[in-house]
């Protein structure tokens, strides 16, 4: 079958059960009065609200650390102190990639060519991977801001040998995980180990896509 | 454009044109039910950007366009889908079932060919199949004309090998 023969083949399938493809007009007419949607509008709230509890935590944790480090520094614990401020300090990043991702949303049309919009949408996606990233790196902090100044003189030798075993550990994991999860190595099998659940499938399908994008913006770019 | 005009463009395109939503949402979802919510997904896109439709380019290429970038997203939403609108008559759109053809082999052959494609080499084969010019293809895709030629190129070289080894 040639070319022309398997075009022809094509459209006629198409005509043919186009003609008994029926729109109804109530349904078309109804859609003109539906609320305002798009393609994205669903994840707008979910930002929204992610920025909002951000923004409240960072808010409310900034204004009380503050505190500490301006009347009560002497008195405070440190290790709670400084662990927290750190988590702060990472929540905070977080924000700012909440809204890039949300100034993002808004600049996307549906209406533009094909590799342009599918690249700002897989790329939105895969921002996702910086929370990730943050959230890892949060890991160590959360294994020393119950840490206080008796644990130097009270403690046995085979306790600090634990904490410090989990504490480095959990340094160690979350310093590689930050610096290692990125879209370069999606196809690495520890990768598609932590983004195996069904959750993480719409983010993997937008790396192949931007996998694709790629291969167009290359041959677009070698010509 | 007022709301009245832009409901007026919107039904007219949908009439005219509902023939290039059904074929896109055919080559990207077999399943049927999922073809509906998809076509109406499409349906509602168009609806949202019709008040910035401009005659710069051929309507054509602005609906497929919106029902490629549609369908292409569409399955990114899959997993997580829920049924938003439900108030809507189920039977909004009736799809036919396709009925048998001297050369449904060759035809579930190309069909299956195209399946297998990756999802922007797909909008490319359903737009060679279309007959679309090199300058429209390029239009709606994003990319040169000379690349749509060498990208064309290659896609009709893996049909004619697998039409070949039908064949054999």
């Amino acid at each position: 079958m040639d070319e022309l023969e398997l075009k022809k083949l094509w459209q006629s399938t198409n005509d043919k059960l186009e003609k008994s493809f029926v729109i109804d007009k109530k349904n078309t007419e109804e859609i003109t009065h539906m609320k305002v949607y798009s393609l994205l509008g669903s994840m707008k709230p979910i930002k929204f609200f992610a920025l909002l509890v951000g923004i409240l935590w960072v808010g409310i944790g900034g204004i009380a650390l503050s505190s500490i480090y301006l009347n009560s520094f002497n008195e405070a614990n440190k290790f709670f102190l400084f662990s927290a401020s750190i988590q702060v300090g990472l929540t905070a990043i977080s924000l700012y990639i909440y809204l890039y991702q949300l100034i993002t949303i808004y600049q996307i049309d549906i209406t533009e060519p094909i590799v342009r919009t599918q690249e700002k949408l897989s790329s939105l996606k895969i921002s996702t991977l910086w929370v990730t990233r943050l959230l890892f790196l949060q890991l160590p902090v959360w294994t020393t801001f119950w840490w206080n100044e008796t644990m130097l003189t009270d403690w046995g030798i085979l306790q600090w040998i634990m904490t410090l075993f989990f504490t480095l550990s959990f340094t160690v994991i979350a310093i590689w995980l930050f610096f290692n999860i990125k879209y370069e190595n999606r196809n690495k099998k520890w990768f598609q180990l932590i983004f195996s659940g069904k959750e993480w499938i719409p983010l993997m399908k937008s790396m192949e896509l931007l996998e694709q994008v790629e291969e167009y913006k290359d041959q677009n770019a070698s010509t | 454009m007022n709301k009245q005009e832009q409901q007026h463009l919107f039904e007219g395109i949908i009439e005219q044109h509902k023939g290039i939503l059904f074929k896109v949402a055919r080559a990207y979802c077999p399943d049927e039910e999922d073809r509906q919510d998809l076509i109406q997904e499409m349906m509602i896109q168009i609806w949202q950007s019709v008040h910035k439709y401009n005659d710069q380019y051929k309507i054509t290429t602005w609906l497929y366009r919106i029902s490629l970038n549609v369908a292409i997203s569409y399955y990114r939403k899959n997993s997580t889908r829920t049924k938003k609108f439900t108030d809507l008559n189920e039977q909004m759109m009736e799809i036919p079932v396709e009925d048998k053809s001297e050369n449904e082999k060759q035809l579930n052959l190309l069909e299956q060919f195209i399946s297998e494609l990756k999802e922007i080499d797909k909008a490319l084969m359903i737009l060679y199949l279309e007959d679309k010019s090199h300058t429209e293809i390029a239009e709606i895709l994003g990319m040169s004309i000379s690349n749509v030629g060498t990208k064309v190129g290659r896609i009709k070289e893996k049909l004619k090998t697998r039409f070949a080894q039908l064949k054999s």
